[in-house]
């Protein structure tokens, strides 16, 4: 699809992934509207691109509910969906010194990065279903989900993380077979370590440590890098149901 | 990195996937040569897109090296090397009717899709070694190409299949093994796409395969394969990993 004049959301678009996201979609000609937890965050980031915020918690049905519709009677109908919402929680499944891993946290990873994506799979592909088709191969969106390496090879203590993440990608495959008839394509994005906040909780011993398994580049990806993989998926029409890894070959 | 004057030698770059690939690096300011059995395609694309044509036989080491020695002294060693040569003989494994799959196009079919897949990544790296850092001290960008077929071959493509999930399999030592250069390895596998190849395919037999992508319903244009190519070249973080790039169709 051509980008230009489209509605994007972009989930957890006000900041890391999400924020370079943001920009390159706007960039490219994209009217991107940002749902996030973060009001002030998102409210900025729309400044920025000329786009609209709306808060939003993935995890709850209602809530998206509420975002996306608000982003549609802003913006119009979304034709890109970008599911960067997520969160991390680096802690082993059972360990002597601090036991096994709580129930609460656990459970907060997985319907936020699992069935969060899920539910905005659904919602905004529901949404796209009787739209006009954007060309003549009858094309009518594109979701595109934000998996991690952690879902192919995750360190110790990301069990939770990695299956949140590996679920993310199964997911991908049927996702796509569901909404071909409707001419929806689904991709997923499995971004290595990536210069965000998320990745700026680690200190430089260990940032050293994680890049050391990154083949080349030897440096954290940029956001906007990872943006313009999602540009070129939009672009893209023939990539559909593939999970693009984007890594430095990290292994 | 940035296409604009380097230097991209594309294996079977004369026809199909390989034709329109050129053609987008060309478009996109690289010198392109063109290595390909077939002079008669190659030479006019060649001159169209202000690059060079060098005959070569992928599954000939000789023929090959040769063809990188001659494409290096013409425009300089390549930042870019895409190995698209590639042949696919269908035959079952063995049928009553047919016997066993004959062992000579066997041979020949892995020595051009595998060796001759390794032997292009060996020598152009080679070359690529000497180059002059760019930012991040990225040196050049190998580019293989697998199919669909690695990963979900139909019947009467063992051999193929096998041949390029061996192509598919090389992807990470390659990239492994090249990563202190500075030279990504990257591999595409392509589903059903409008080539030479495919469209030797009868009419019945491509509605059949066309009805079996979920979307979009058609073949790939070879320039949408041409496109990725690209992309990968310019995104730097893209390192080690397989494409799939198929419509859906698994």
């Amino acid at each position: 699809m051509k980008i230009q004049g489209l509605t994007a959301v972009v989930t957890g678009g006000a900041s890391g992934i999400g924020a370079g996201v943001t920009r390159v979609l706007a960039k490219a000609g994209a009217k991107v509207a940002i749902l996030d937890r973060n009001v002030e965050l998102g409210k900025a980031m729309a400044e920025e691109v000329g786009g609209a915020a709306f808060v939003c918690d993935v995890a709850n049905d209602e809530s998206v509910q509420a975002a996306l519709a608000q982003a549609r009677e802003a913006l119009g109908a979304a034709r890109i969906l970008v599911n960067c919402a997520g969160i991390d929680t680096a802690r082993k499944i059972a360990s002597r010194k601090t036991g096994a891993h709580p129930i609460g946290p656990m459970k907060r990873v997985i319907d936020v990065n699992l069935t969060g994506t899920l539910i905005c799979c659904a919602h905004a592909s529901h949404a796209m279903l009787d739209l006009e088709p954007l060309d003549e191969d009858g094309e009518r969106g594109v979701l595109i989900n934000i998996a991690s390496i952690a879902a192919f090879n995750a360190p110790n203590g990301q069990a939770v993380y990695g299956a949140s993440k590996a679920g993310v990608v199964g997911a991908t495959l049927p996702l796509a077979r569901d909404l071909a008839r409707y001419g929806i394509r689904v991709m997923t994005i499995a971004p290595g370590l990536f210069d965000t906040p998320l990745a700026g909780t680690m200190d430089d011993a260990l940032t050293a440590k994680v890049l050391r398994n990154a083949l080349f580049p030897k440096r954290k990806g940029r956001p906007e890098e990872l943006g313009s993989l999602v540009q070129h998926i939009c672009e893209n029409q023939m990539l559909n149901a593939s999970t693009i890894r984007l890594d430095a070959g990290f292994f | 990195m940035k296409l604009d004057g380097v230097a991209a030698f594309l294996t079977g770059g004369a026809s199909g996937l390989g034709a329109a690939s050129a053609r987008v690096l060309a478009e996109a300011g690289a010198i392109v040569a063109l290595l390909d059995r077939d002079m008669k395609l190659a030479e006019p694309l060649a001159k169209e897109l202000g690059g060079i044509a060098i005959k070569c036989d992928v599954a000939d080491h000789e023929s090959l090296r040769a063809a990188v020695e001659q494409a290096t002294a013409a425009i300089g060693p390549p930042r870019i090397a895409v190995n698209f040569a590639g042949i696919d003989v269908s035959q079952k494994i063995a049928s009553r009717s047919k016997g066993p799959h004959p062992i000579e196009s066997m041979q020949r079919e892995i020595d051009i899709n595998v060796i001759g897949t390794l032997d292009g990544c060996a020598l152009f790296a080679e070359q690529m070694m000497n180059l002059e850092p760019f930012e991040d001290g990225e040196r050049g960008v190998l580019i293989n190409i697998a199919s669909g077929a690695a990963f979900n071959g139909p019947p009467g493509q063992s051999v193929y299949a096998a041949s390029k999930r061996a192509v598919a399999g090389a992807t990470l030592p390659l990239a492994r093994d090249l990563a202190p250069y500075g030279i990504r390895v990257m591999t595409i596998a392509p589903g059903f796409f409008k080539t030479p190849l495919a469209e030797g395919v009868d009419d019945r037999h491509i509605d059949k395969l066309i009805s079996m992508v979920p979307f979009p319903k058609r073949w790939g244009d070879p320039r949408e394969l041409g496109e990725l190519v690209k992309f990968i070249c310019q995104n730097r973080m893209l390192n080690g990993e397989t494409i799939q790039i198929d419509g859906a169709m698994r």
